[in-house]
């Protein structure tokens, strides 16, 4: 009997393959499964959002606390959001249907506020676009600051704290001060200028809609509203829905139901407030309400 | 056997492949990360934020809120992280006073029942 020696040629060269794609499996398991690429030096961007969410409540809470706006909007660009004003226009107005406290939506409208009236300043400054983003450097517009860490980041990270090297930083970078802030006459009470019966079946019937302005007729945002209805009381803020303008502000009435209305810190009070009632070519429904408050 | 060692090889090659793809070219991408992967940098940041805040306010229950984004260390323990990485790190005198005043304020702080650890 002769024995035929093993012939690479009966099964081809298949083994090869078979065992290239099996040790592939393996690898591509051990990798994405057993043992994956763990980041443990992420950046703010990459929070989830519900972090994010906290992340900026808390840079708005140290704004409130500090005034200090460029820091502010330093530690908001961490986040790489696109539109950080929107962002937290959308977290207020979130957290406001959430019913979250009313100190957590003020702190987040002020600093929307600042950031809607900074924005001409920012765009009109040379100098603003190119400095260095610096939450890691609080000490920034100080003086000489290292960086935070040399450790290595993420490439598309623009983190100010990849040069472990010390930087000086513009020495006339400007940080403005709370008090350079155009704000609305603090204190002064607001005047109801204009209240007006809107009939218009576009509109969603009892649409209570609100505007305020300061004395040179600007809209403002982050007003407080306190409205009362027998058994109720709810309070919203202007600039919640920047699309309509910064001082506009709506509720939905309930038709039938008598409300009153006031401004914070003070203003007219504005009593009896309901869904008129209207016609269009026979068909009657409820139009709404527009009132216009100014301040002095 | 010389079939049995190339199966292998190719099985070996097959693996390095694998992990070459899986961890360089398409690692797990994490865009839902928790803030206690930050890094250092941006966690003594964070801690800084706090201070400032504690300073307006001067309330450690709220501070200690605030800091447990950051894990489930101590508050203490996180706000000394965060000064000792200002302190290695130059930040600004005042930024420092800061850290200092709510790291101290954590140390002697006690939670209330249920409160944070």
């Amino acid at each position: 009997m002769i024995e035929r020696p093993e012939s690479p040629r009966r099964g081809g060269h298949w083994y090869l393959l078979t065992g290239l794609l099996i040790g592939l499996a393996l690898g591509l398991v051990y990798a994405w499964k057993i043992s994956p690429v763990r980041y443990v030096d992420t950046d703010p961007a990459a929070l989830r959002a519900d972090f994010k969410d906290q992340y900026r409540l808390t840079i708005a809470s140290a704004y409130l606390a500090t005034g200090n706006l460029a820091r502010a909007q330093a530690r908001l660009a961490l986040l790489q959001e696109s539109d950080p004003l929107q962002a937290i226009n959308d977290q207020a107005q979130r957290w406001l249907g959430q019913g979250k406290p009313a100190q957590e939506r003020e702190a987040l409208l002020a600093l929307a506020s600042a950031l809607r009236q900074s924005q001409p300043a920012a765009v009109s400054s040379p100098s603003l676009p190119n400095e260095p983003s610096l939450p890691a450097q609080p000490g920034a517009t100080d003086s000489l600051t290292p960086s935070a860490s040399g450790r290595a980041s993420s490439a598309q990270t623009p983190s100010p704290s990849a040069t472990p090297t010390r930087t000086r930083l513009p020495p006339a970078s400007p940080t403005p001060r709370p008090t350079h802030t155009p704000t609305p006459t603090p204190g002064a009470p607001f005047r109801l200028s204009s209240h007006q019966t809107i009939c218009d079946p576009a509109l969603p019937e009892g649409l209570l809609q609100i505007e305020v302005r300061d004395g040179s007729g600007k809209a403002i945002a982050g007003v407080e509203i306190v409205i009362t209805w027998q058994g109720g009381e709810e309070h919203f803020f202007t600039g919640l829905k920047p699309e309509m303008g910064n001082g506009y502000a709506d509720y939905q009435m309930t038709p039938g139901v008598l409300y009153a209305l006031r401004l914070l810190p003070a203003s007219t009070l504005v009593t009896d407030l309901s869904a008129p009632s209207c016609n269009d070519q026979g068909t009657e429904y409820w139009g709404g309400l527009r009132l216009i408050f100014e301040q002095r | 056997m010389w079939r049995w060692i190339g199966f292998l090889l190719a099985v070996a090659a097959g693996i390095g492949l694998g992990l070459l793809y899986g961890w360089v070219i398409s690692p797990v991408q994490y865009t839902d990360t928790a803030p206690d992967t930050l890094r250092a940098d941006y966690r003594a940041d964070y801690v800084l934020m706090v201070a400032e805040i504690y300073h307006h306010e001067h309330d450690p229950s709220l501070a200690a809120q605030r800091l447990a984004f950051l894990g489930s260390e101590a508050p203490s323990r996180i706000a000394a992280e965060g000064l000792d990485f200002a302190l290695q790190h130059g930040y600004a005198p005042a930024d420092v006073a800061m850290l200092q005043e709510l790291a101290w304020a954590l140390l002697t702080w006690q939670p209330a029942a249920g409160g944070v650890p």
